[in-house]
């Protein structure tokens, strides 16, 4: 059948280009872990900004992400003009971030736990900054979404996606709808931004969709690649 | 026993069954199946029983594949057919009554799934077959025998069991198989009973842990076979309230591998026959070199847990670098080529908790690789193949880098498919995002809970 593989290694340095400032350098570790490349992808994201790619390259520190939940831990070092992310809670974290990851995309997440603010009060804000950097509309990361999709072979074509709060719509490609994805604005710029997955979040309700399982797994799929930077 | 449906019928009349238990194989090499009614069982044929396609679209942990789609599935878990191979049926002998029968997962007009495992292993023989060569296989299967019932080992999380055994890592030690007699004379005779051959067993190095020894037969067979071993130990392990695991690595003593010896023959004459054990014929050495050339990627396949790499680790009886050697049993193939009689070659890579069609289609998909592309091997190391540096071929350590060698090996998919092995590397993916995702420590070098609760009791 031929079919491409899914899912791709994310064993190599990763540099992401920030459009009007120097490159932000954004490495993973070898083999990396999901958690790891979840937040390398935020990184990435947060890079297209120019200032926040400009403070990827100058603040120097440690700062760990921990779940409180599952084992789920990722720390960034920051320094040398970039920063590499790492699985685990590193030792010598300055700032270590303790949050429901499970939660972090709710519309009204809990708060997270943070040490480390009164020695490290400038990393800290940061950093906070990085990790939720700006975005567009539902609509401009729909777009941006289903063109990295819309790649691969059994994505639908075309998709009607429609926002439950106001009812605006969006059709993404040039032909008839293959598909619907239906949310609140919250949940549609999540998966859209990479911040959920459209499988799981279908399944939890958050969102609702009209059309087949195989577009349904083979958007999963893509869904979990943006999420893990591929 | 060749049959049709006419011959079933009469067979199960003769038998006295009144229930059927068909056995199909799910991708990690669960057996899945129904009980049938005897009248259900025969209306059925030849296509056999429905089943969702569903069986061969979910993971270990039962988490459905919905992160990719392939060809052969079925728009909402739609039915595939349980096609029975007549010539497995057998009366249970612990159930009067009741017959058994294996399974090929096929879909509604009969044509094979390509990710059904013993389609899959079935392809590769007929492609051997193609060159005028048939195989034989023979599997040695590890287990530990616990005290614990499985419930009492469930409520204590899977740790600090206690090996129906001596605790210390003797090997052989018939003080140990004495301890273990109870259990397995009951085993034993129900294998009997299936017409299961055994050459033997015998007490292994970590505690509690025994070796079952298969007679060799054809692949397809000799698969079988072990399928229906695992599920008797299981089952009488129930019955006795112990416990019994496949895991390649249940705690941090030795693990379980699943070794398994194969030879060639054309027109009877043993293929991998050489008197001094050193002049291998052409088409030896070129086997040799397509299992060589292949190992990383089929490592993926013989290693699929996250557990199965825990166990990949020097002088503890599993290789950890693509090597080969004349009985050389720190290397990855073990050829044994001395005797006309015995001339085989062993692979020691696969794990208790590997597939074993998939492996053995593995094996033979790498050989026939070898032979179709004219590949010499490496030269054997010469030393032993355990505690090597850096330089040396080492097999991929994680359950990803397995999964990349396949994606990116050339090979293996000339005999395997495409389809099978890219869907193959997606479920090492997912895998590998279960563990993390859904309570996996990657921080600890032990076993952990997650692995534990997840293959303890099925694989």
């Amino acid at each position: 059948m031929g079919r491409r593989t899914r899912f791709e290694s994310h064993t190599e340095t990763h540099v992401a280009s920030a459009p009007m400032s120097e490159p932000a350098r954004i490495d993973v570790e070898p083999d990396p872990v999901p958690i790891v490349l979840i937040l390398a992808t935020t990184l990435r994201r947060a890079a297209r900004t120019p200032q926040l790619a400009a403070a990827i390259g100058r603040i120097n520190g440690n700062v760990a992400l921990r779940s409180t939940v599952d084992p789920q831990a990722a720390t960034m070092r920051f320094g040398g003009g970039g920063v590499t992310v790492v699985r685990g809670v590193s030792e010598d974290a300055d700032v270590v971030i303790a949050a429901d990851l499970n939660k972090l995309a709710d519309e009204k997440p809990p708060k997270p736990k943070v040490t480390g603010i009164p020695r490290h009060p400038k990393l800290a804000m940061t950093v906070s900054k990085l990790l939720d950097p700006p975005h567009g509309t539902w609509q401009e990361e729909a777009q941006r979404f289903f063109a990295f999709a819309t790649k691969h072979p059994g994505v639908p074509r075309s998709m009607r996606v429609v926002c439950t709060d106001d009812g605006s719509e969006l059709t993404l490609g040039n032909v008839p709808s293959e598909y619907e994805l239906h949310g609140s604005e919250h949940a549609l710029l999540n998966v859209f931004l990479g911040n959920s997955v459209i499988g799981q979040d279908l399944l939890d309700g958050k969102i609702f969709a009209v059309g087949k399982l195989a577009h349904l797994a083979e958007l999963t799929g893509r869904s979990l690649a943006w999420m893990l930077g591929e | 026993m060749t049959m049709d449906a006419a011959g079933a019928t009469a067979w199960l009349e003769e038998n006295g069954i009144n229930w059927v238990k068909t056995e199909g194989i799910s991708i990690d090499g669960l057996v899945i199946g129904k009980h049938l009614s005897t009248r259900k069982f025969v209306s059925s044929l030849p296509l056999g029983n429905a089943i969702t396609e569903f069986v061969l679209g979910y993971d270990i942990g039962g988490t459905p594949f919905l992160a990719w789609w392939d060809d052969w599935r079925r728009e909402a878990l739609g039915d595939f057919h349980q096609r029975p191979d007549l010539s497995t049926i057998v009366a249970a002998p612990d159930r009067p009554g009741t017959a058994n029968v294996i399974c090929d997962i096929v879909d509604l007009e009969g044509n094979s799934i390509p990710v059904c495992p013993r389609s899959k292993l079935r392809s590769v023989t007929e492609r051997l077959e193609g060159h005028g060569l048939t195989a034989k296989a023979a599997f040695e299967i590890e287990v530990m025998l616990y005290r614990e019932s499985f419930a009492e080992a469930r409520a204590k999380h899977h740790r600090d069991l206690t090996p129906m055994a001596h605790p210390a890592h003797l090997a052989y030690l018939h003080y140990n198989s004495r301890q273990q007699l109870r259990f397995l004379d009951v085993v034993l005779q129900r294998l009997d009973g299936l017409g299961i051959p055994i050459e033997g067993w015998h007490d292994e190095a970590a505690p509690g842990q025994f070796e079952l020894n298969l007679d060799p037969a054809d692949p397809i067979t000799a698969c079988d076979r072990v399928i229906r071993i695992k599920q008797v130990l299981r089952e009488v392990a129930l019955e006795q309230h112990c416990s019994v695991t496949f895991m390649a690595k249940p705690s941090h003593e030795y693990g379980n591998g699943l070794h398994v010896h194969h030879s060639l023959a054309r027109d009877g004459a043993p293929v991998f026959y050489a008197p001094d054990g050193h002049d291998l014929s052409e088409l030896t050495r070129h086997w040799i070199g397509g299992l060589m050339a292949t190992m990383p990627a089929a490592t993926s396949i013989f290693c699929p847990n996250i557990n199965s790499f825990r166990r990949m680790v020097g002088f503890a009886a599993a290789p950890t670098v693509a090597s080969w050697g004349e009985d050389d049993k720190s290397a990855a193939v073990r050829v044994l080529s001395r005797s006309p009689q015995a001339a085989r070659i062993e692979n020691r890579v696969a794990g208790g908790d590997a597939n074993p069609y998939l492996v053995l289609a593995a094996v033979l998909a790498g050989g026939i690789a070898g032979i179709e592309q004219s590949i010499e091997p490496p030269s054997p190391l010469g030393v032993a193949s355990w505690g090597l540096p850096a330089g040396y071929p080492h097999l991929p350590n994680t359950i990803t880098k397995a999964a990349e060698a396949l994606k990116a090996d050339t090979l293996l998919r000339t005999v395997l498919g495409s389809g099978f092995c890219d869907y193959w590397v997606n479920t090492r993916r997912w895998e590998w995002l279960m563990f993390h995702t859904t309570g996996g420590d990657p921080m600890t070098t032990d076993v952990t809970a997650w692995e534990l609760n997840r293959l303890f009791e099925i694989v």
